[in-house]
């Protein structure tokens, strides 16, 4: 079976880095390949997203900018075609907004104490059978 | 679920260890501490080693500055939290900047927009921070000012020293600190275009430098140790890198021709309080030690408040949880009880929805509470350092500090700190730690409250703060600075900036011309990024 491949970004100006961290160093020992490309505009995301022919789009916010950068990003997916990518986001994500997110095409939320299993579980169900959205 | 008390911290029936690893016997006796002297190795407190504490009489003679963080929206909005938190019994202030901010850039870089007024207040140029602090007696009330990074650091407080200028206080009346920590800019936190390191440093002791000078009464640097512990370092690594880092400033501020007696009683330092309890009480007794004796053995001072190791706590963030969020008063109270054993000068207590919004009024306000609990009911402020004696406590500060001792000497033997910093080792340590702890999480062994054992949801929903953003306001004010400024000026002190970062000059009072002519503070740092950015963070 071929790696899976997952993109993970920061989204503008949040700068924490490390559960984004830990979760690529762990997807990493699970077996998969992980493309961290640090804090970037969502049109850079998406352009790593194509170029890299990433199945995983891992999004990571803790400074509450996932409202205004998580929907450009799932809008930018979408006009591009590569809206088959399943995005995961990760970070301090209340629980109104995860509902809205997930609304608009987020696969999974992965709040704050997560399991990095959890994490690397879904992705392993997902990219192999697809699957619909989760709530963490 | 777990019951017995073997599950308790990542231990397990045969092997009780604390967070950061040193063994524990089930009972101490005399026999444990049988090389400890007393008078040696605790003094009395006010005395070195300081061991006991910085202050003879600890908190009966002054008790810790309560100092909630605050900083949400607009400066308006952060003004308004400022003015709650002293009515409601607050004694210094303690103001967080959003990224962008912190970072030194302006508030409609296009990278921003998620981020302005998130996490921090957004501030963009000197009128922002005459808003900001407008009616806050900054005279008489301490002002913490969280800028993290020296890449925006010196500017910023630019803005506040022009500010006071035209309220007419002099700046040698002016008390606080700021954060300016080149850790934090290149370990801890990231963003991007970052400094190279050994600029970044360069920028953090020009303000050191320039309050040397001008501002006898301000802590011009406070070295991190909290956000080292939030990027995934333990106890120990904490409390070495903190003062391999005071030795770094030192070293480099003797080399720039001060004496150390000039500048060394200002340097402060900034640690977690987190679940440990009597790991993190000997933390503080050890570092203080270890600091004193450091500074004695390196720099020979004769004022003995140059080796004296000051620090703030702010009680831990990460060990905070999204899950039955209520739990985290309880532990914020207990860190904030090991950060009073433990000597602490000044104090924040995270609010209980840290993990899952900015505080909310209610939760800046119970926080606050926490303190007030601590002070007026528990009667911890009655004695001077009570644990001291206890061969427990005694025989773990002994432990921690050589441990600290040791990992020092690992920093010493690769060229220092800022060199440890651009080989990527100290990254590649936070993150060992860190993910170690990650996995005896996920696996269980670790046992975390209502994450993975006592799940059952406690039926309670806390209100979630939010507020309007404030990137409209910011992106008005940066368009009138612009058209109203005289844009010659601007340009010729922008340029007499470079020039100082280019000959090797102090930059403070480049930056003071340049936002009082009018340059935001975005304008500014984007000459330190011109010249020194582009560092690649080794961080994978």
């Amino acid at each position: 079976m071929p790696l899976i491949k997952v993109v993970m970004a920061k989204m503008g100006f949040d700068a924490h880095y490390r559960g984004a961290m830990m979760v690529a160093r762990h997807l990493v020992q699970r077996g998969m390949e992980v493309v961290y490309i640090g804090n970037r505009l969502p049109e850079e995301i998406v352009r790593t997203v194509i170029d890299e022919d990433a199945q995983v789009l891992g999004l990571s916010s803790l400074s509450g900018n996932h409202m205004v950068m998580v929907p450009r990003i799932l809008r930018l997916l979408r006009q591009e075609g590569v809206d088959r990518v399943k995005v995961l986001l990760g970070g301090v994500i209340p629980t109104e907004d995860q509902k809205e997110l997930l609304r608009q095409g987020v696969a999974a939320v992965f709040g704050t104490g997560s399991s990095l299993d959890a994490i690397a579980d879904w992705i392993e169900a997902a990219v192999d059978h697809g699957s619909g959205p989760v709530q963490a | 679920m777990p019951t017995d008390a073997s599950d308790a911290l990542g231990s397990t029936s045969k092997d009780y260890r604390t967070t950061s690893g040193i063994p524990v016997k089930s009972v101490y006796s005399p026999d444990d501490i049988r090389d400890f002297e007393p008078l040696r190795d605790l003094g009395n407190p006010g005395e070195p080693p300081y061991t006991r504490g910085v202050h003879r009489d600890m908190y009966r003679g002054r008790l810790w500055t309560i100092r909630q963080l605050a900083g949400f929206g607009t400066p308006e909005e952060t003004n308004g939290r400022f003015r709650l938190l002293l009515d409601q019994g607050a004694t210094g202030i303690n103001c967080v900047f959003d990224f962008v901010t912190n970072r030194g850039f302006s508030s409609d870089h296009p990278l921003a927009e998620g981020d302005v007024g998130q996490g921090g207040v957004a501030i963009d140029c000197l009128g922002d921070i005459v808003r900001l602090f407008d009616g806050i007696p900054i005279d008489d009330v301490s002002v913490s000012l969280v800028l993290s990074n020296p890449v925006g650091a010196g500017s910023i407080f630019a803005t506040y020293l022009a500010m006071a200028q035209q309220r007419g206080i002099p700046w040698e009346k002016l008390r606080g600190t700021l954060q300016n920590d080149f850790l934090m800019e290149t370990v801890v936190l990231t963003a991007p275009n970052i400094l190279e390191p050994s600029f970044s440093f360069r920028l953090s002791v020009d303000v050191v430098e320039f309050c040397t000078q001008h501002l006898p009464q301000w802590n011009p640097i406070s070295f991190a140790g909290y956000n080292y512990r939030e990027a995934g370092a333990d106890a120990v690594q904490e409390a070495a890198l903190v003062i391999a880092h005071a030795l770094a400033v030192a070293d480099e501020m003797v080399r720039r021709g001060h004496p150390i007696d000039s500048f060394a009683s200002r340097l402060s330092s900034f640690f977690t309080a987190d679940n440990d309890l009597f790991e993190e009480v000997a933390k503080y007794r050890a570092a203080r030690r270890v600091y004193y004796r450091l500074f004695q053995e390196r720099f020979s001072p004769k004022d003995p408040r140059s080796s004296r190791l000051r620090f703030h706590v702010q009680t831990s963030g990460s060990a905070l949880t999204a899950q039955q969020p209520l739990n985290n008063i309880t532990r914020a109270s207990y860190h904030a009880l090991a950060a009073v054993l433990g000597g602490a000068q000044s104090l924040h207590v995270s609010a209980y929805d840290e993990a899952l919004c900015l505080p909310s009024e209610a939760a800046a306000l119970t926080a606050l509470r926490t303190q007030q609990v601590l002070v007026h009911e528990t009667g911890v402020t009655r004695t001077a350092d009570p644990l001291a004696g206890s061969y427990y406590v005694e025989h773990l500060t002994d432990e921690m500090e050589r441990r600290i001792l040791a990992y020092l000497e690992e920093i010493d033997a690769l060229g220092g700190l800022v060199r440890a910093v651009e080989s990527g080792w100290v990254h590649r340590e936070l993150m060992g730690t860190s993910y170690d702890r990650e996995i005896a999480i996920t696996s269980g062994e670790k046992k975390v409250v209502g994450v993975n054992c006592f799940t059952d949801d406690v039926p309670l929903q806390i209100e979630l703060f939010q507020f309007p953003s404030a990137l409209e306001q910011q992106r008005a004010t940066l368009e009138e600075l612009r058209l109203r400024r005289d844009q010659d000026a601007v340009d010729r002190a922008l340029g007499r900036l470079r020039e100082a970062v280019e000959g090797d000059e102090n930059t403070m009072p480049h930056l003071i011309a340049a936002v009082q002519a009018g340059a935001s503070i975005g304008e500014c740092c984007d000459i330190f990024r011109a010249l020194h950015g582009g560092w690649h963070q080794p961080l994978l």
